[in-house]
């Protein structure tokens, strides 16, 4: 049996989704978290459940890339039974999705999530009456709590079963009238799976994609324009927000008949909410967050690092006295050694302080409080506020950064944003800057990396916004109330993200260090090294070893500097490289080539012509800054 | 006519009208802003910067160019 989790974003269909499946998809505190779906199969005593969550969707009109997903899977009729998912703190505005769910004529379980956060706001829903309303299950959950999952499977069977197909809600006669006139003229070829209402209701919204559908069918569109045009001059305005109306008035008579709504319970959120988002405090709090964050990972980082390092030096150090130098398992062994080192000394220790603020900062909700914050700035650099969540998940990694852009309304503002982000240090450059830079320059010049790097990507978004000057469509976001994180998903939530380094990222490390001691074992290092060496000492001064590590740099970006202890044959950079080489290597990391995972996704997201556009600007602005900041630190030091 | 940009933090005001293309009305009319809906107004417009509203017990971020196309009116 295939479930659908349907609902409008943030309702917490991806914390459901967890809490059946085991921790597989990342949650967080703002609408638009999940931009592609995920799967996942759960065996239930003899019954296998296949369980899908989506992106969430305000309504079956798409507005963005990821909403556009979730409905392709929602009219792909793969699913047998729809949970919708309603935050039940919102639940009037949520039964306008829930009653065109209802019209594709799927089994369907409400589950009202959040009852909670409903019970504070003094909402009291009865269920039983709601049940009778659309004629299907409808449960409670407080779903990051994990109260009331376990009735998930149960409702799912039932109304499977029992076949309970929700009820239509009716419209007024005269839009009814219409809806049945358009009915009977669809071409029976057009979507033939979905119920012909729908499909109605949608013409008379003018919905762009089904227009496009039927762009054969001359004579239909104009006999529905007409229907249209009917509609606005009886009602005097146009038809979608006559049907928006009508729903609208719809949904306000279910909710009055199935809640009671009793005294909000007043706290101190709502306080702390308005500090946040206040016109002058808000931006020294931002700042000092940002920078708390910053602070935090650099001396967690650090005093985690030292003593791990120093473990693994000390064997490697020793390591000629149990195995004879010069022979390939030597070179091998120690190849295996310094990756192994290099992912546990270096990455980790930075790796998981940065997780565990980024995480907090996200299930908190902050993300979207500083979209708002941030709106007038980025209205500078020719985009829109919403643009600063695909910016601060990128500083996680900017695989998921990239995706995050789904979320934005409009392909320029889709463009203008992939490009930047790229530009953005991810967790594996953090590791670069605080592994060379913080440990061998210190704090305050790593800090200043991290603002040349948001001055770089200000400026060529200015520039950007000047060769595609369309204007952007503007900020509409909805801003969910602040939560407090619960321990277990933070933990969660870290530990997900860390698996992906360990996994991935990790192996990858010992075996491009097992290939670069081949490499130096077969001499062939310096060959490569000699091809790079135009660029690597000539332009960029730096040691001519450097040049390898920076095309394993391309796999992984922590990889640049791991291999970069191994070619130079010492964890202390500092003796063999000027602070300026330092530098000028962690922004020449920091800012060429997106690594392979990025450029993956970045040909997906923005198409491989855009993509390529892209990797160019990023080489090109390596080399400048690089030689640029060379030419200024070697006159000042 | 007044819009949403010209109203007092703290005002509440009833949605008149939303001009702008199908686009933006369509947009807003998914979020569940209606014609005729009521709002508070919890941040006003501060140096070009965006609106934040209250509307049926959720708060929603407006930037300022789509607040200055809904016409509102105070209500008491
Ligand atoms: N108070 C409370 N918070 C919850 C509940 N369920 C989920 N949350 C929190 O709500 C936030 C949103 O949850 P998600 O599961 O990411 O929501 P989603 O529906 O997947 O959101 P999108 O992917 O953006 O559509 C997270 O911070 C959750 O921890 C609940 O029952 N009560
Ligand atoms: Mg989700």
């Amino acid at each position: 049996m295939k479930i659908a989790f349907i609902g409008q974003p943030n309702a917490g269909k991806s914390t459901i989704f967890n809490g059946l499946a085991g921790y597989k998809t990342v949650t967080a505190n703002f609408p638009g978290q999940t931009v592609h779906y995920t799967v996942s199969n759960v065996t239930v005593g003899e019954e296998t459940f296949e369980i899908v969550d989506l992106p969430g969707i305000y309504s079956l009109t798409a507005i963005d890339k990821a909403e556009l997903e979730s409905r392709k899977f929602i009219l792909s009729g793969k699913a047998d039974v729809v949970i919708n998912v309603i935050d039940a703190s919102t639940l009037s505005r949520s039964l306008e999705l829930t009653i065109q769910l209802a019209e594709l004529q799927v089994p369907m379980v409400i589950c009202l999530n959040m009852i909670d956060e409903a019970k504070r706001k003094g909402l009291e829903i009865n269920l039983k009456k709601l049940s009778e309303v659309f004629d299907v299950p409808v449960i409670e959950t407080i779903a990051n709590k994990g109260i009331g999952l376990s009735k998930i499977f149960t409702s799912a069977k039932e109304a499977f079963y029992k076949n309970k197909i929700p009820k239509i809600q009716h419209f007024h006669k005269d839009i009814e009238e219409k809806i049945e006139e358009i009915e009977k003229i669809i071409p029976s070829k057009l979507l033939p799976n979905i119920p012909r209402r729908y499909i109605a209701i949608k013409l008379l919204e003018g919905d762009a994609e089904l227009f496009e559908d039927l762009r054969d069918y001359k004579e239909l569109i104009l006999k529905i324009n007409e229907i249209r045009d009917e509609i606005k001059s009886s009602h005097g305005r146009h038809a979608d927000t006559v049907i928006s109306s009508e729903r609208h008035a719809l949904t306000m008579n279910i909710f009055e008949e199935v809640t009671k709504v009793g005294e909000p319970i007043k706290s101190a959120r709502e306080k702390l909410d308005d500090l946040l988002t206040n016109r002058f405090l808000g931006y020294p709090l931002l700042f000092s967050i940002l920078f708390g964050i910053f602070f935090l990972v650099f001396e967690v980082g650090k005093l985690l690092e030292e003593p791990l390092v120093h473990i693994f030096d000390s064997l490697i150090k020793r390591l000629p006295e149990y195995i004879s130098e010069n022979t390939l398992t030597f070179y091998i062994i120690k190849g295996l050694l310094e990756g192994f080192a290099g992912g546990l000394g270096v990455a980790i220790p930075y790796l998981i302080p940065f997780f565990i603020g980024l995480t907090i900062l996200e299930d908190v909700g902050y993300l979207p409080r500083m979209a708002f914050l941030m709106d007038t700035i980025m209205h500078r650099i020719g985009l829109h506020g919403k643009s600063v969540l695909p910016f601060i998940i990128s500083y996680g990694c900017n695989v998921p950064g990239v995706m995050a852009t789904r979320i934005l309304e409009s392909p320029r503002d889709r463009f203008i944003t992939a490009a930047l982000s790229v530009f953005i240090p991810c967790a594996a450059r953090t590791t670069v800057i605080f592994g060379l830079v913080g440990a061998f320059i210190g704090g305050i010049a790593a800090a200043g990396l991290y603002i040349l790097n948001l001055l770089v990507i200000m400026t060529m978004g200015a520039i950007l916004t000047r060769f595609i000057p369309e204007i952007t469509p503007g900020l509409i976001m909805e801003i969910p109330p602040l939560r407090i994180p619960t321990l277990k998903n933070v933990f969660m939530k870290t530990w997900l993200r860390l698996k992906d380094f360990t996994v991935v990222a990790w192996p990858l490390l010992v075996l491009s260090s097992i290939i670069l001691s081949f490499l130096e074992f077969l001499n062939l290092d310096s060959v490569l090294n000699q091809i790079f060496k135009p660029l690597v000492s000539w332009i960029l001064g730096l040691p001519e070893q450097t040049g390898i590590t920076l095309i394993f740099g391309i796999l992984r970006k922590e990889l640049s500097m791991i291999m970069l202890f191994q070619a130079l044959d010492t964890t202390n950079i500092g003796q063999l490289m000027t602070k300026t080489q330092i530098i000028v290597f962690t922004i020449f990391t920091i800012f060429y080539l997106p690594c392979i995972g990025t450029l993956g996704v970045l040909i997906r997201e923005i198409g491989i012509k855009k993509a390529m556009l892209v990797t160019i600007l990023t080489i090109t602005v390596a080399v400048f800054l690089s030689v640029l900041s060379r030419l200024i630190l070697e006159t000042v030091f | 006519m007044k819009t949403l940009i010209n109203i007092e933090n703290g005002k509440k005001v009833k949605i008149l009208k939303i001009s702008g293309g199908k686009g933006i009305r369509q947009h807003l009319q998914c979020l569940g802003i209606h014609i005729g809906d009521v709002v508070t107004l919890k941040k006003s417009s501060f140096l070009g910067g965006p609106v934040l509203l209250e509307i049926n017990g959720y708060d929603i971020a407006l930037g300022k160019g789509i607040a200055s196309k809904i016409e509102v009116e105070e209500i008491e």
